[in-house]
């Protein structure tokens, strides 16, 4: 090895002092702030607000308008079933003609009618009506805050016109009223849950009864 | 003498070239009060933070079981996630606190403020426009794979802005994009969870969420940390680096299949028409398929990371410091290595040839550090793998 390999091996070329991460260039400082660095962050800061704010607030301006019909029937995941009332307005689940391609009915349902909110869920349930009615009191009060409604201590027998048994109570906090349902078949759990403010008209009172006692279960499916 | 004496100097530009051009080496500072990314960045993760933590506490009096057992095994699969990808990214490495800061822009940022936010609203705007069953069936998979890939892959071009110096090339990307989509993927399976604990009115939180968690983890081999990881390749490529130069078709190409990956996976109950007997073997494929795509995506961006290997180990080839067979297994690919390990023969001695290149890996990170100048560290990682080699017991007792 010569004497000038050694030395251009000993020696690389070298590199400029390297400033630190902080620093920027004079040339690039706009208002404190690196300028090239502005126009990724307006992009990603663009890109949040849009799906953060501004969809949701397109989604929010746009109602719905799927208003129940006579002879509609509404379907749930194992062959659930209600008769929603004529007028109300679908906001989740599907009517028993409307069936999804994958062919699983949605677990939900949710109504809809003048600040009135009419909600039937179904789960799997070990257990009779009234361990599930003690259930959801008990999943309820976990969860509840100040504002929460509460689910009252009395319950009441209920049998829908299709002869299941139930237990029904009500649900209340300052503002609010409602009624809680609980009905299990097959080993299906069947959550009814309806609110509204406290002045609601009786028709409404009505149609919530009646979409209750219409509830019924088509035997052999998801059993 | 002229040839002997130009080869070596040349070798040595293109070694400073190469840790210039990759930025291995580099250090990243988090708190960059004078970059507009490191504000948006820290307004958004923190934001989404707070969400999943208010979410969580709300739950935690139900589903508290639940939450943590969930936060512990998906803690358990990201690690081993984490250490894996962390394994694949052996050349030009990204700094840890570099590699947190993409993990939490997926966990917070692009979770709970970009596509929790968006998802909802598309679903609720689907349902209103085509029905509640067509909604049911394809919205997710027209949702998700636009608004989540975009919410996680927009966190590469931030960290592009917070970490120029070190986002080089599309294989940098392709980690950054894996880590982020990590953190978007573990904390979307705690909510799967959440949401599966709460399914049965309550009454049996953790059975109820065992059957999702295990299902989110078989399949979660494919899912948002390969989508990110494609995605983040792409979106390197249609922006060009210094070290990568802007291809927009491969960039928009990888950057849609990603999409579309997410897609299929979305919409496959609607696809097999919700028949078990089509939905898991088509799980299965395209869970191969993904898997098969994320390998061809790594052997497309690695080469230039492996040049850069090259690069700056190769001067070290004329000094004597490492063989020609290390050097090839060194820049080659799983198999050259394996060839490498099997060639020493017993199984000391491909142990020995394992560590031999371990140590030279060492030095490059010794050498991309000091700028490819001769420091203390980088005759000590020389010597390193001198001692590895001959056999010779460590000097560190």
């Amino acid at each position: 090895m010569t004497e000038t390999e050694t030395t251009v091996r000993d020696d690389p070329p070298r590199t400029p002092f390297e400033p630190e991460d902080r620093w920027v260039p004079v040339d690039r400082r706009w208002f404190g702030l690196d300028r090239v660095t502005i126009i990724p962050a307006a992009i990603v800061l663009a890109v949040a607000i849009v799906m953060s704010i501004l969809i949701p607030a397109v989604n929010n301006s746009v109602a719905y308008d799927d208003e129940v019909v006579a002879g509609d029937v509404m379907e749930l995941k194992d062959g659930i079933t209600f008769v929603p009332a004529v007028g109300w307005g679908i906001t989740d689940g599907v009517r028993e003609t409307d069936a999804p391609v994958s062919g699983s009915f949605p677990q939900r349902a949710t109504l809809v009618n003048s600040g009135a909110l009419f909600t039937v869920y179904t789960a799997p349930f070990a257990g009779d009506a009234n361990a599930l009615l003690e259930q959801i009191k008990k999943t309820s009060d976990a969860l509840a805050t100040a504002e929460s409604l509460r689910v009252s201590g009395d319950s009441s027998s209920i049998t829908t016109a299709s002869g299941i048994r139930g237990v029904i109570t009500s649900y209340s906090n300052s503002t609010a009223d409602g009624v809680i349902a609980a009905f299990v078949v097959d080993g299906k759990g069947i959550e009814v849950v309806s609110t509204g403010p406290s002045d609601v008209a009786p028709t409404i009172t009505d149609d919530i009864a009646h979409m209750i006692v219409s509830i019924s279960h088509r035997a052999g499916e998801g059993s | 003498m002229s040839t002997p004496t130009t080869q070596p100097a040349n070798d040595l530009l293109t070694r400073a070239g190469a840790i210039e051009n990759s930025g291995w080496g580099r250090s990243f500072t988090f708190y960059q009060p004078r970059n507009a990314a490191f504000w948006v960045y820290l307004a958004l993760v923190v934001s989404g933070a707070f969400k999943f933590f208010s979410l969580l506490s709300s739950s935690a009096g139900a589903y508290g079981e639940a939450i943590a057992l969930s936060l512990v095994l998906f803690g358990v699969y990201g690690a081993i996630f984490w250490w894996f990808t962390q394994h694949i990214d052996r050349y030009a490495r990204q700094p840890v606190k570099l590699i947190v800061v993409a993990f939490l822009w997926g966990s917070f940022a692009a979770t709970w403020v970009m596509a929790a936010n968006a998802n909802d609203a598309i679903l609720s705007l689907y349902a209103k426009t085509f029905g509640q069953a067509w909604a049911s069936d394809w919205g997710p998979g027209l949702t998700a794979p636009f608004t989540e890939e975009i919410a996680k892959g927009i966190g590469v071009l931030l960290l592009i802005a917070l970490a120029s110096r070190l986002v080089r090339t599309a294989f940098d990307g392709f980690i950054l994009g894996a880590f982020i989509g990590l953190g978007f993927q573990i904390f979307e399976d705690v909510l799967y969870a959440l949401n599966s604990a709460a399914s049965q009115f309550g009454a049996d939180p953790v059975g109820a969420a065992m059957p999702t968690i295990i299902l989110r983890m078989v399949f979660g081999v494919a899912a948002h940390t390969l989508y990110s990881a494609i995605f983040g390749a792409g979106l390197v490529y249609l922006l060009g680096r210094p070290a990568e130069p802007r291809r927009v078709g491969r960039g928009l190409a990888l950057m849609a299949t990603a999409m579309l990956l997410h897609g299929l996976w979305d919409s496959a109950g609607a696809l097999t028409q919700g028949k078990n007997a089509l939905l898991f073997p088509l799980f299965f494929v395209m869970v191969a398929a993904a898997l098969t795509l994320v390998v061809r995506v790594f052997r497309m961006t690695v080469p230039r990371e492996r040049q850069f290997l090259s690069d700056i180990l190769a001067p070290e080839v004329d000094r004597g410091v490492i063989t020609d067979e290390e050097f090839v297994a060194l820049c080659g690919d799983h198999k050259a290595r394996r060839a490498f390990r099997k060639s020493a023969g017993g199984h000391a001695a491909r142990k020995r040839a394992e560590y031999v290149l371990e140590a030279a890996a060492d030095l490059a990170d010794a050498l991309a550090d000091s700028h490819g100048t001769n420091t203390g560290r980088v005759e000590f990682a020389r010597s390193e793998v001198s001692r590895i080699r001959s056999g010779q017991p460590s000097v560190k007792l």
